[in-house]
């Protein structure tokens, strides 16, 4: 029979942030906090630039047709996360204005292939890296 | 008044195997690079070769169990000529390693000021 432990949060020991789990494969371990994707949203920008669904993101701000400011509920440990944007068939998307990449938000644009920006139905944004 | 369970490790009832909460779910690799590949942020990331303009090699610290793992990316600049990343055929993916390409519209390689990968599947 499986074994449940029911808890509601959990700590390291040594450093409340770092716990170690062991591979599929039993060869390594790896920290588990690393591991987990920080934030993540799903937004559209047809007719209004709105938030469909996320995971630590707070507000979003339209800043004109296909480039969308987003912000995070809990902050980052640094600004060196990194970001994954995609969109839906025949565009193409990543950061925009590196400059404004901080710990509590980032741009993103979206363009056509002729690289004119585009506001679209399907956005999604995943975030890798330290949360503060 | 919620539980708070202190540990450094967890793993399976059996001593070994890893536990279903961070089974298959976690990220085991992810990397952020700029325009000169060096390395912004990294996570199970043993290095990054430059493979001429926009092209890179990731290599991993630990292997994964095999070479079918998923790769997601993002790059971008400080203007509005923005990219896409693909994998390519002409370089297979291992099981230590993966290869990426950033591309304009028009199908040219470049060199962004923020290129990002992000990898799940199994470690060995």
């Amino acid at each position: 029979m499986a074994s449940i432990l029911k808890v509601d949060e959990l700590r390291g020991i040594a450093s409340a942030g770092d716990i170690t789990i062991t591979s599929e494969g039993g060869a390594a371990t790896q920290s588990l906090q690393q591991g987990l994707i920080k934030a993540w949203r799903k937004y559209t920008c047809v007719t209004t630039t709105a938030n469909t669904d996320s995971f630590n993101f707070s507000s979003i701000t339209d800043n004109g047709t296909g480039d969308t400011s987003h912000n995070f509920s809990t902050a980052m440990g640094n600004a060196t996360y990194t970001i994954m944007h995609n969109t839906q068939y025949a565009t193409f998307s990543g950061y925009t204005n590196t400059g404004t990449l901080t710990t509590a938000a980032f741009r993103t644009g979206v363009f056509n292939s002729s690289v004119a920006a585009v506001d679209v139905e399907h956005n999604f944004v995943h975030i890798a890296g330290d949360l503060a | 008044m919620p539980s708070v369970l202190n540990v450094d490790t967890l793993v399976a009832a059996n001593g070994t195997d890893p536990v279903t909460l961070t089974k298959q779910s976690a990220a085991k690799i992810f990397e952020r690079h700029n325009a000169s590949h060096s390395l912004d942020s990294s996570f199970g990331v043993s290095s990054i070769t430059d493979e001429g303009v926009g092209q890179t090699t990731v290599t991993y610290l630990n292997a994964l169990s095999s070479a079918t793992q998923i790769i997601s990316g993002s790059a971008g600049n400080n203007d509005t000529n923005e990219c896409v990343i693909t994998t390519t055929a002409a370089v297979a993916n291992t099981t230590t390693t993966h290869y990426y390409a950033v591309a304009d519209s028009g199908g040219s390689y470049r060199d962004r000021a923020v290129n990002a990968t992000l990898v799940h599947g199994d470690l060995a």
